[in-house]
C-alpha cells in the first residue's frame, strides 16, 4: 500500500515500542487513508493493543524507535491529550471506572477542552445536555447514564456505549477501536456499530482493533491488516476475513 | 510574651507568669499535662515548640459594641457583629472540662478568664467569622455556646486573616449540646503559607440523644492544629469528618479524642486528606469507650492520596475499649492518584492539571457534597479549586 500524503492521515513508519523490557512493537508499518475502515487482526500477544497504546500515547508504552506522522506532524513525543485534542481517540477495550466524577460533567469538560481549542466557544450545561439528547437516543442509552458516575457499575455493554458517546461528542479524526466487540450481546453490538457508522463521513479514518470477524459484518471494512509478532505481514481486502476464519492466521504468508 | 517561659514551672510560678487569681485546679492541669513539645504524643507531627519561642505581643480583650450584622463577626478575639437579637455575653466558663487531654485547652481557658458565651435559639444558621488583623500578636479567645433542646442549629465557621505574619492565634469552643438537639459545625478554613499559626483546642459536650455533626474544611498551606475532645452521653451520636487539602509546607490536621461515656452512644469520624508539595497532614484520632458505654457504635477511617513524592500523612486512628458489648472498625489508607484513571481523562483531551483537579475533588466530594447549603457547599468547592490552583501553578 503505498500512498501520496495527501491520501494518508496516519503514516506509522517503522514503529517499534516496548512495555517494560519486552519489545512488542518490531517494526510496524501502516498508512491510514482519510475515510476508510482498517481492520487489524492478530493472534493473541501479537500487539494489537500495544499499538492502540502507543498512537494514543500511553505511558506504559516506552517508543524505542520509528514515527508516527498523523496530518503530515511528527507526534512521537506529543502528550496524550495534546494528541486528543488534535482529534485522535481510543475507545478503550476496558474502560476505567472512575467513581464521583459524574459522566455529564467529565463529558462536558472533554467537549469544552476540545472546542476551546478549535476557538470556539465552550457550551453551558443546558446547551450540552441539549447537544447530548439525540445521541442518547440513537445509543439506545437512558438519560441517567449521564448523571451516573464515569462507567462506575456500568455493564460491559454501557460502558462501550459510553466509550461511543465520547466518540460521537470528540468527532475525532482518526478513530481507533480495540475490541469494541469484547462483551457485547447482539442488540448492543449492532447500537455500538450504528453509532460509528454514523460517524463514516469519507474524511475520518477508523482503525477497528479484533480479535474476531464479527463486528466487521456490521462495520464494514476497506483493509484487513495482519499484525503478527509485531509487524503487520500482510494487507489485503475484506475478502482477507474469510480466508482467516477458515485457515487461522498461522497460513497467512507474509506479504 | 514568649509561651516556652511556661516550660517547666510549677503552679505558682504559673500564676504569677499568667497573672491568674484563684483557679487553682486549671493551673494544676496545665502544669501537669505541661507545655507541648515534640515529645507530646498529640503534637509530634506538629511543630509546636517552634511557635513557643517567639516573642508574642498580648492584646486586651476589652467588649465593643456589637453593631447588627447578618453574622457574628470576631475581630482578634473581640465580637464587633452579630445577626439581631442573638444573644452574646462575656462570662466566666462555668463548665470546664477536667478531663481533658491537650495542655492548650487548660492553657486558653488560664488566658482568657472571660469567654464569649453564645446562645443559639431555636431551629437557626449561624454564621461566625474569625477575623485577624495583628502581626507578631498572641490572640488567644475562647467561645462557649449553647444550643437548646430539641432544636437543630448549624454553625458557619469561615477565617480571614489581613496581611499578618508571626501571629499565634490559640482559640475553641466549648460547645454544649442540648438533650435532643443536633448542632452542625460546617468549619471553612483556607490559609496562606505564612502570616498565622493557629491551634484551635475544642471541647464538645453532646447530651443525652443530641447529635453532633462537625465537619471541618482546611484548604491550603500554613501551620494549623483542631483539638476535638468529645464526650458522648446515652444515645449521643457524633458524625465527625475532616476535610484536609494541603500544599507547600504546610502542616495541618486534627488530634481528637471521642470518648463514649453513655450506652447506645454513636460515633463515625472520617477524614480525607490530599497532601501535594511538602505538606503533612496529621490525623491522630482516639475513640474511647468507657465501661458505661454498652453498646457502644464507633467508625473510624482515614484516607489520604499523596500528590507529591515529599508528601507525608501521619495517620493514626486508635480505639481504646474496655467493654465487650460493642462494634468498632477503624482503619487508614495512603495512596497517590490512580494513573489509569488519569490517563482516562488526558486521552480525551482534558489538561495533566484539569485531570487532577477532577480526581481530588471526586475523591472530596463525598465530604463537600455533605454540607446541605448549597450556597456554602459552593464557597467550599470555590476556596478548594482557588488553593488548588495555586499548588499547580507550576503546569498553568
Amino acid at each position: 500500500m503505498s500512498k501520496n500524503s495527501k491520501d494518508i492521515i496516519m503514516d506509522i513508519q517503522n514503529l517499534q515500542a516496548k512495555i517494560g523490557d519486552k519489545e512488542i512493537l518490531k517494526g510496524l508499518n501502516l498508512q491510514l487513508e482519510p475515510g476508510k475502515v482498517h481492520a487489524i487482526m492478530g493472534p493473541n500477544g501479537a500487539g494489537k493493543s500495544t499499538l492502540s497504546k502507543t498512537l494514543v500515547g500511553h505511558y506504559d508504552v516506552e517508543l524505542t524507535g520509528g514515527d508516527i506522522i498523523y496530518k503530515g506532524k511528527n507526534i512521537n513525543e506529543m502528550e496524550a491529550e495534546e494528541r486528543a485534542l488534535e482529534g485522535i481517540f481510543l475507545s478503550f477495550q476496558h474502560p476505567v471506572e472512575i467513581p464521583g466524577v459524574n459522566n455529564a460533567y467529565f463529558l462536558r469538560t472533554a467537549l469544552n477542552a476540545k472546542l476551546k481549542h478549535q476557538g470556539k466557544e465552550e457550551l453551558n450545561a443546558a446547551e450540552f445536555l441539549r447537544a447530548m439528547k439525540s445521541h442518547l437516543a440513537d445509543l439506545g442509552m437512558k438519560s441517567d447514564m449521564i448523571s451516573r458516575s464515569l462507567n462506575e457499575g456500568f455493564s460491559g455493554g454501557e460502558k462501550k456505549r459510553n466509550e461511543i458517546l465520547q466518540m460521537l461528542i470528540l468527532e475525532p479524526e482518526v478513530i481507533i477501536l480495540d475490541e469494541i466487540d469484547s462483551g457485547l450481546d447482539i442488540d448492543a453490538l449492532r447500537a455500538v456499530s450504528e453509532g460509528i457508522n454514523k460517524m463514516k463521513d469519507g474524511k475520518r479514518s477508523f482503525l477497528v482493533i479484533t480479535h474476531y470477524s464479527r463486528i466487521l459484518d456490521y462495520i464494514e471494512p476497506d483493509y484487513i491488516h495482519v499484525l503478527k509478532d509485531g509487524r503487520i505481514i500482510k494487507t489485503a481486502g475484506p475478502e482477507l476475513v474469510s480466508e482467516l476464519e477458515e485457515n487461522g492466521y498461522d497460513s497467512i504468508k507474509e506479504d | 510574651m514568649k509561651l516556652s517561659n511556661l516550660k517547666d514551672i510549677n503552679t505558682q510560678e504559673l500564676s504569677s507568669v499568667l497573672d491568674v487569681k484563684g483557679r487553682e485546679a486549671l493551673l494544676e492541669r496545665f502544669s501537669t499535662l505541661g507545655l507541648p513539645s515534640k515529645k507530646s504524643e498529640e503534637y509530634r507531627y506538629f511543630d509546636v515548640e517552634k511557635l513557643f519561642d517567639l516573642e508574642y505581643k498580648t492584646l486586651n480583650y476589652i467588649p465593643k459594641t456589637i453593631v447588627e450584622s447578618d453574622k457574628i463577626e470576631i475581630v482578634d478575639g473581640v465580637v464587633v457583629t452579630a445577626p439581631k437579637g442573638m444573644r452574646i455575653y462575656y462570662e466566666a466558663c462555668e463548665m470546664i472540662d477536667m478531663e481533658n487531654f491537650d495542655p492548650l485547652y487548660y492553657l486558653g481557658h488560664l488566658l482568657s478568664p472571660l469567654t464569649i458565651k453564645i446562645e443559639i435559639d431555636g431551629d437557626t444558621e449561624v454564621e461566625i467569622e474569625h477575623r485577624f488583623t495583628q502581626s507578631d500578636a498572641l490572640i488567644n479567645y475562647r467561645i462557649v455556646l449553647y444550643n437548646q433542646a430539641n432544636r437543630h442549629a448549624t454553625l458557619y465557621e469561615n477565617f480571614v486573616a489581613e496581611d499578618i505574619e508571626n501571629t499565634l492565634v490559640l482559640y475553641g469552643y466549648d460547645m454544649h449540646i442540648a438533650q435532643d438537639s443536633t448542632l452542625r459545625v460546617v468549619k471553612k478554613h483556607t490559609m496562606e503559607e505564612s502570616g498565622y499559626s493557629i491551634v484551635a483546642s475544642h471541647r464538645i459536650n453532646v447530651a443525652k440523644q443530641a447529635n453532633a455533626i462537625f465537619k471541618s474544611f482546611d484548604l491550603g498551606g500554613g501551620q494549623a492544629l483542631q483539638l476535638l475532645k468529645v464526650d458522648l452521653d446515652t444515645y449521643a451520636h457524633i458524625d465527625a469528618s475532616h476535610l484536609l487539602y494541603l500544599n507547600e509546607n504546610s502542616k495541618r490536621g486534627t488530634v481528637s479524642q471521642i470518648v463514649h461515656n453513655g450506652e447506645h452512644s454513636t460515633s463515625k469520624q472520617e477524614a480525607k486528606n490530599i497532601l501535594d508539595g511538602d505538606a503533612r497532614g496529621i490525623f491522630d484520632a482516639l475513640i474511647k469507650v468507657q465501661p458505661s458505654a454498652k453498646f457502644t457504635k464507633a467508625e473510624q477511617n482515614s484516607k489520604a492520596i499523596l500528590l507529591h513524592d515529599k508528601a507525608y500523612m501521619a495517620s493514626k486512628p486508635q480505639l481504646e475499649i474496655y467493654i465487650d458489648e460493642l462494634e468498632a472498625s477503624h482503619g487508614a489508607t495512603t495512596g497517590q492518584l490512580d494513573k489509569k484513571q488519569l490517563f482516562y481523562l488526558q486521552s480525551r483531551g482534558i489538561s495533566y492539571v484539569e485531570a487532577r483537579k477532577i480526581l481530588v475533588i471526586a475523591f472530596a466530594n463525598t465530604l463537600i457534597e455533605t454540607v446541605k447549603d448549597t450556597r456554602q457547599q459552593e464557597l467550599i468547592k470555590a476556596s478548594f479549586e482557588e488553593v488548588f490552583y495555586k499548588g499547580h501553578k507550576e503546569y498553568l
